[in-house]
């Protein structure tokens, strides 16, 4: 091994046996407390992170990334901000607070690049979300190292296959893991009984992803063709159902919603998922801004691969390929970019 | 854990008048009841906040009084959706939500010294009042203003007491222009960007504030600019759905911009660099 890159993969960690697994997030959940999060396999094929139980504990599913991501745990689907509580005259605002520890096992370098994505966001643009603020700070993650890329995959070509913003990463070694250790939090993990003194050191970051993507100034290029034909013609196949959106680990848009709650004067106020796909994303009173499928289809690719760029100096995709999986029409933002670097308005 | 304020937590506001300002539009005098939050409450024309009529929901609404008027501020509402129309069904003595103000206003500071030509229409009308109060309370630090103005039809005229008070004043010309004249109007009569090119406006050292229907506004920016005004020198006021005020929804982005943060007021510099069309 080259001295560079000897330097690049030796770093202070543990050693976790393979059969240590299942113990040390028991442990975990038992001993220390938390609500353990992990990759499931679902009988109907889908995998996604629950969590750790007694019945589901055989289904732990670490061949590859979960189809779909730990988004639902820091951006629920579907969530309560406030409860108005009328007091005749007047109201009272009551803040909705939660704050139970949760250790989220499994995420893959995708995935914590995404909750990087969603942080600057979040908790650093123009003021915090205390809601996403409230569920991130009490939040540990541990990290998996993808050793097999899926078809979809292109990490490698976002800059999201080396591991970054983990409390503990583990990476794949003969019958066990090397644990690396990523943040001050760290000893909030700790194991005696399992984490064993080791000389190993970390893998290299994988760089073999079948699907390729220059990034390479691609905000600039694909802001200058914003009337690109392909986007018409793109936005002739796709249907609008905002699957794409719904699975991406990034996409984080919302509406605000009031419901009363009935048999009563109370009201709740509700933060639900909402999608850039949708006509109703854009209407004002006096019409829809983003009216045809093809603007919709070239808000979400513009807004992953050049807006945020532009805003938060990365990507709002981190390359894990998810939309281009639930596509059901198979539309892929990758290929949509590489016709357009191929064939720019005005030629190369 | 509770050492901070969401910046999505409505304030409790009290509704002290209501005016009826035309046969549909009111105007709402309201108070916030923590009297600490009134008195820090301070806004520059153009900002928005976000009144919640609990149990219905949130809407963006520009403020329309004065930024020196400090015991209270006010809000002009047009009935066109689920929740204006609630708010418009509201009386005296209601208690709504409020939050804010959110966004950026008219750089008024840097308008000292300068003419200034307001030029509205429809509702934006009630923003733009905003900045004419601001403007006028010390009318010695500008130069020659000009106030074009646009609507439907007279009965349409927002804040026609205030017009006719602003049209006494010296240094202030005023000029309101409706689609559809009624046999009584005595003013200009067609579309309000018509106007512009016919009155002789100093160009050097002048700053157009806008407000008003997008598609009125595209045609107005494009006759100032064919005038021979900069882009530099004109400021409008963008309309998109918002839904939380702080850049986090997503709802209102248009290209690298959130109009609720990086706007609703843009230079015409910047107006030039966004995708405004579909984007």
């Amino acid at each position: 091994m080259k001295e560079k890159e000897r330097a690049d993969v030796v770093c202070l960690g543990y050693f976790l046996k393979k059969k240590n697994l299942l113990p040390y997030l028991e442990f975990l959940q038992k001993e220390k407390g938390f609500q353990v999060l992990v990759p499931l396999a679902n009988s109907n094929g889908a995998t996604c992170f629950e969590e750790l139980s007694e019945e589901n504990s055989k289904k732990i599913f670490l061949d590859s990334r979960a189809f779909f991501s730990a988004k639902k745990f820091f951006l629920p689907n579907r969530e309560r901000e406030f409860l108005f509580e009328k007091k005749a005259p007047s109201f009272k605002v009551h803040e909705t607070v939660k704050h139970r520890q949760k250790v989220v096992f499994g995420l893959r370098s995708c995935d914590l690049h995404a909750l990087n994505a969603l942080d600057k966001l979040f908790l650093d643009f123009y003021g915090y979300d205390s809601l996403y603020r409230n569920k991130r700070n009490t939040c540990l993650t541990i990290g998996l190292e993808c050793s097999k890329p899926g078809k979809n995959c292109f990490c490698d070509s976002m800059g999201t296959s080396k591991p970054d913003f983990f409390d503990l990463f583990f990476w794949e070694k003969k019958d066990g893991f090397f644990v690396e250790i990523g943040s001050v939090e760290w000893e909030r993990l700790y194991c005696k009984k399992f984490f064993e003194q080791t000389r190993e050191t970390k893998n290299k970051p994988m760089e073999k992803c079948g699907l390729k993507l220059d990034t390479e100034n691609l905000e600039q290029i694909l802001e200058k063709n914003f009337e690109h034909k392909i986007w018409a013609s793109e936005a002739e196949r796709c249907l609008s159902c905002s699957s794409c959106t719904q699975i991406c680990p990034t996409c984080y848009c919302f509406t605000i919603e009031d419901f009363f709650i009935p048999c009563s004067k109370d009201s709740e106020r509700f933060r639900e998922w909402d999608s850039c796909q949708l006509q109703q994303f854009t209407k004002v009173h006096g019409g829809v801004f983003r009216s045809s499928r093809k603007s919709r289809l070239r808000q979400f690719v513009m807004h992953k691969l050049s807006f945020f760029r532009q805003q938060h100096s990365v990507h709002l995709c981190v390359g894990c390929g998810r939309c281009i999986e639930a596509c059901p029409v198979k539309i892929s933002l990758v290929e949509i970019a590489r016709q357009i670097q191929k064939n720019p308005i005005g030629g190369n | 854990m509770h050492d901070f304020e969401s910046p999505l937590k409505p304030e409790l506001a009290e509704i002290l008048r209501v005016k009826q300002e035309t046969p549909s539009i009111k105007t709402f005098t309201v108070r916030f009841l923590d009297k600490k939050k009134q008195k820090q409450f301070s806004f520059l024309p153009g900002k928005f906040m976000m009144a919640s009529i609990f149990g219905f929901g949130e809407m963006p609404i520009s403020i329309s009084s004065s930024p020196y008027q400090k015991d209270s501020l006010q809000l002009t509402v047009n009935p066109v959706g689920n929740i204006s129309r609630k708010i418009c069904s509201l009386e005296k003595g209601s208690v709504i939500g409020l939050r804010g103000p959110f966004g950026r206003g008219y750089p008024i500071q840097k308008f000292r010294k300068k003419n200034i030509v307001f030029f509205s229409g429809g509702c934006g009308m009630a923003s733009m009042r905003s900045a004419v109060f601001a403007v006028t309370a010390k009318k010695e630090l500008f130069g020659k203003l000009f106030l074009f103005h646009g609507c439907k039809s007279p009965s349409e005229l927002l804040f026609a007491e205030d017009i006719a008070k602003w049209e006494k004043e010296e240094n202030f010309n005023v000029f309101v222009s409706v689609d559809v004249p009624s046999p009584s109007w005595k003013g200009n009569s067609g579309f309000v960007t018509d106007l512009i090119g016919k009155v002789d406006l100093p160009i050097e050292d002048t700053f157009v504030l806008m407000c008003g229907p997008q598609a009125m506004m595209n045609i107005a920016i494009e006759k100032f600019k064919g005038h021979g005004f900069k882009p530099e020198q004109l400021y409008s006021s963008l309309e998109r759905l918002m839904h939380c005020g702080v850049g986090k929804c997503g709802h209102c982005n248009i290209g690298k911009e959130f109009v609720c943060v990086h706007g609703p007021v843009f230079s015409g510099l910047e107006l030039e660099k966004m995708h405004l069309k579909e984007g």
